[in-house]
């Protein structure tokens, strides 16, 4: 019982990044109705991206975020102006294979641009973990959690209390409400895809100091980001922090008490069970859609 | 003004309407009837922008707007009230209100002032202005889309179906309200299934029937109901 401290502690660490990551992944699905299976692959690009700027380029920590983040966001306009926006006209459920399609394709790009070899990026902040009362932390890990803290935190102001807010969410309800109420749906669209981009990079760019960068590394994240997202409840904002941090904690506890063995399989085992239980999700309105 | 000059409308290649010619003076109230499948939805959807025509032209005041897309149409001064169920059901009351006033976001102290308007003349939903939308009755949703749509000050109000799954005595407010902002000088189309509620507050009366009018009389004490009924019922002949 001893270690229980520092198990919740990495848990938060890790359930941090799960928040930021499932929060794109809500958004765009909550706005736009698109499930994109290619999101683990935007937070290995920006991992890479953190690769680039802090070891490549020298940047310190802050400007090599900022990198990444406007890099993401430009990304993300590019991929849903010339790949989901002509593939969903036709058939939205297109958008579903295509994003199946871009992560392998952009797996195979990482592989031949950066190689099979894993890399890490250079945090810049001191070495030497930090102790906070029994708990060891390296100042990379509690850069992780003060970011995600302070994202979310923006995220959620602009989301309740913004025009901007008021219209993601005004189209995450009911399209055609939005529309007549003067809100432009493909800019609102766009909008939320770079956001969502943005955050998924923004993750994996926090986590390449930690853990290691490398071409396959967005299929596990992107199927925890399922679990949290599915447990939280399709689209939920709230849900969706509250999952996240839950399931890292929960990860950690069973890693350190069950074996690391096991810490892949839990996941999976408590999203059963909810659906069986609270098959909208735990912060899922239980709705029905006209 | 809103003039809608020989408007053909559709989804993908089923054509709905077939050359839709109206117009609704300033000020005026005119109705459209139809049954279920009559078109009058598409004929109100392709007036507020939602469905694209495929020829003719839709002018409001003089000015084109069928080419413009919904969300547009706040801004031109033409509001859609859809029909009562279409609320921001997770949003609170107050956040369905304000989003109607999203394109002159900017006028802080007009959209202030509006909003209060909206709360003095349907208190109820300042009683309930932080429950979610998704809670309220009919009345109240129906209320609700009357009041964002009021926000964005508009010239000319579409109702879509005001009446539909509403007990009778919350039609009797409705048509009130109705009346009322008719008194101010908007301009409305009305789209119903309820004849009497358009007899009542239309100008004019307009039948749709298999996305063409049928029937099409200035509204008095002279309407042959008898008539109407029959052209309604689909077994008049124009």
């Amino acid at each position: 019982m001893a270690l229980l401290p520092q198990f919740l502690a990495n848990g938060v660490v890790i359930g941090s990044s799960y928040v930021l990551v499932a929060l794109g992944l809500t958004l765009i699905f909550g706005i736009l109705k698109i499930v994109n299976f290619a999101h683990g692959e935007f937070y290995v690009l920006g991992g890479y991206l953190a690769v680039l700027g802090s070891q490549l380029l020298g940047f310190p920590p802050l400007p090599a975020l900022v990198l990444v983040i406007v890099c993401m966001a430009a990304f993300g306009w590019g991929v849903e102006r010339f790949i989901f926006l002509p593939i969903g006209k036709h058939d939205p459920t297109n958008v579903i294979i295509a994003s199946f399609g871009l992560s392998i394709l952009l797996q195979n790009v990482f592989l031949k641009v950066a190689g099979p070899e894993p890399m890490i990026a250079k945090s810049g902040l001191p070495a030497g973990a930090i102790r906070l009362g029994s708990v060891f932390l390296t100042s990379e890990r509690i850069a992780i959690v003060a970011a995600a803290a302070v994202t979310v935190t923006v995220l959620l102001v602009v989301l309740r209390f913004t025009w901007v807010g008021l219209s993601l969410r005004a189209l995450s309800e009911n399209a055609t409400v939005a529309r007549i109420s003067g809100i432009n749906v493909r800019r609102v669209a766009v909008v939320t895809f770079m956001i969502g981009s943005s955050l998924a990079g923004l993750s994996g760019a926090l986590m390449s100091s930690v853990f290691m960068v490398q071409p396959g590394g967005g299929v596990l994240v992107v199927m925890k980001a399922f679990i949290v997202v599915v447990m939280a409840g399709m689209g939920s904002i709230e849900g969706a922090i509250v999952a996240g941090l839950g399931l890292g904690v929960v990860e950690a506890l069973v890693t350190g008490y069950l074996g690391s063995e096991m810490r892949d399989i839990i996941g999976f085992l408590i999203v059963i069970a909810v659906l069986a239980v609270r098959p909208q999700g735990l912060f899922g309105l239980k709705t029905e859609r006209s | 003004m809103l003039e809608c000059r020989n408007v053909d409308a559709g989804y993908g290649k089923v054509q709905i309407l077939h050359g839709l010619d109206f117009v609704v003076p300033t000020g005026g109230l005119s109705a459209i009837l139809g049954s279920n499948g009559s078109g009058k939805s598409t004929a109100m959807k392709t007036v507020a922008g939602l469905v694209k025509p495929t020829s003719g032209e839709i002018l409001l005041d003089g000015h084109r707007i069928d080419e413009l897309g919904a969300h547009s149409m706040a801004a031109e001064g033409l509001s859609l009230v859809p029909q009562g169920k279409e609320v921001l059901a997770g949003l609170s009351v107050e956040e369905n209100i304000l989003v109607g006033a999203y394109h002159r976001r900017k006028d802080r102290h007009g959209v202030a002032e509006d909003l209060e308007m909206v709360y003095q003349e349907f208190p109820r939903l300042r009683t309930r202005r932080k429950a979610a939308a998704g809670l309220l009755s009919g009345g109240e949703r129906q209320m609700l889309s009357l009041g964002r749509a009021l926000m964005a000050r508009p010239r000319m109000l579409l109702l879509d179906e005001p009446s539909a799954a509403l007990a009778p005595k919350v039609v009797g407010e409705i048509s009130d309200i109705i009346r009322k902002l008719r008194g101010r000088g908007l301009t409305m189309l009305l789209v119903e299934q309820n004849v009497s509620m358009a007899l009542e507050l239309a100008d004019e009366i307009h039948i749709l029937r298999e996305g063409r009018f049928a029937y099409s009389r200035k509204n008095g004490p002279d309407v042959d109901i008898e008539e109407l009924r029959e052209f309604y019922l689909g077994k008049g002949r124009s």
